[in-house]
């Protein structure tokens, strides 16, 4: 691993040490109170979720284009993060709802989307998983529909009845909230680009070991 | 045991009959009263439920919070677990490729 890894890894573990001191200090929201601050991970979180996916799928259209290998391990590793990072969102978003919405739950088309974008990443992990040679191909193909999906669960809630903040809430966040969740933003980016680096590592290594059994049961 | 039965019934009569059994009901049927809330004739909806029936934000926050960090930690624990035993199979491999001399 080089030294910027080392380094990038260190300033993500000291960014989400501070978090909490960050979220603490600010502001509570009007009508939701203290559960607001739920917000300062779960949208962060959302973001990672839709980028993690949107790389899946460019990674995954580069491999079908050029058929090289670099770019599958690439949306390997990203559709594993789209998978840790809709988990956490899809987990803490009911959460916040309970008491916000007084329910855990509802089929909006925000959340159905996000369920149904984070259940395409789960389908291209078992496909790679259990799928055979070939698999990485119908994967790739799984991948754009995620990916294509990403636009839809963003702008969901400017076109579609819900409760639901609207897009226009973080452009207008006063200093005291917004530097809170783009401090949150800068660490779960960094920690995204650590675990995508860590992966794809795990990917290459795992591709190094088949190489040389393959030419093993060649020689022998 | 007609008799005693009979006896026992002679004896609360009179006891009531007197006023000695009323003044022993009558405080515990009025900490009953007191305590057995009021019959209702009617719901009145509210909109906003009383803050001591309201529910704690806290518990949720701190679920949400330790969750993400939880999975967090585990997930960047496995994916380290992962990478050691890959990276100490092609090490392995390596030193046996070496020692037969085919590396």
């Amino acid at each position: 691993m080089t030294k910027w890894f080392f380094y990038a890894t260190l300033l993500c573990a000291a960014m989400f040490a501070i978090s909490p001191f960050v979220i603490a200090n600010a502001p509570y929201e009007s009508t939701m109170g203290l559960v607001q601050k739920v917000f300062y991970y779960h949208m962060p979180s959302a973001w990672m979720f839709l980028t993690a996916s949107v790389v899946c799928g460019i990674a995954s259209a580069r491999f079908l284009i050029t058929g090289d290998s670099r770019h599958d391990r690439t949306a390997w590793a990203a559709a594993e993060m789209a998978v840790l990072f809709g988990l956490l969102t899809l987990v803490t978003g009911p959460l916040w709802a309970r008491k916000a919405w007084g329910t855990w739950w509802i089929w909006d088309a925000r959340i159905t989307s996000s369920l149904v974008g984070w259940m395409i990443a789960w389908a291209y992990l078992i496909l790679r998983q259990y799928g055979g040679p070939g698999s990485e191909k119908l994967a790739a193909g799984l991948a754009l529909f995620g990916t294509a999906n990403v636009p839809f669960i963003y702008i969901s809630v400017n076109y579609w009845r819900t409760i639901h903040p609207a897009t226009t809430v973080v452009p207008k966040l006063p200093f005291s909230m917004g530097f809170p969740l783009w401090f949150c933003v800068s660490a779960f980016t960094l920690l995204l680009v650590v675990l995508m680096k860590l992966r794809v590592r795990v990917a290459e290594q795992q591709a190094r070991l088949d190489a040389i059994y393959l030419s093993l049961d060649e020689e022998a | 045991m007609p008799v005693s039965t009979s006896f026992l019934r002679v004896v609360v009569l009179v006891l009531g009959l007197s006023g000695i059994g009323p003044s022993v009901i009558t405080p515990v049927a009025s900490v009953s009263a007191q305590t057995q809330p009021k019959q209702q004739e009617e719901f009145i909806p509210v909109d906003q439920l009383p803050p001591q029936e309201q529910l704690p934000a806290a518990p949720l926050l701190i679920a949400a919070y330790t969750f993400v960090l939880l999975m967090l930690f585990g997930y960047m624990f496995t994916v380290s677990r992962r990478l050691n035993a890959i990276q100490g199979e092609v090490d392995r491999l390596d030193r046996d490729l070496k020692k037969s001399g085919r590396a």
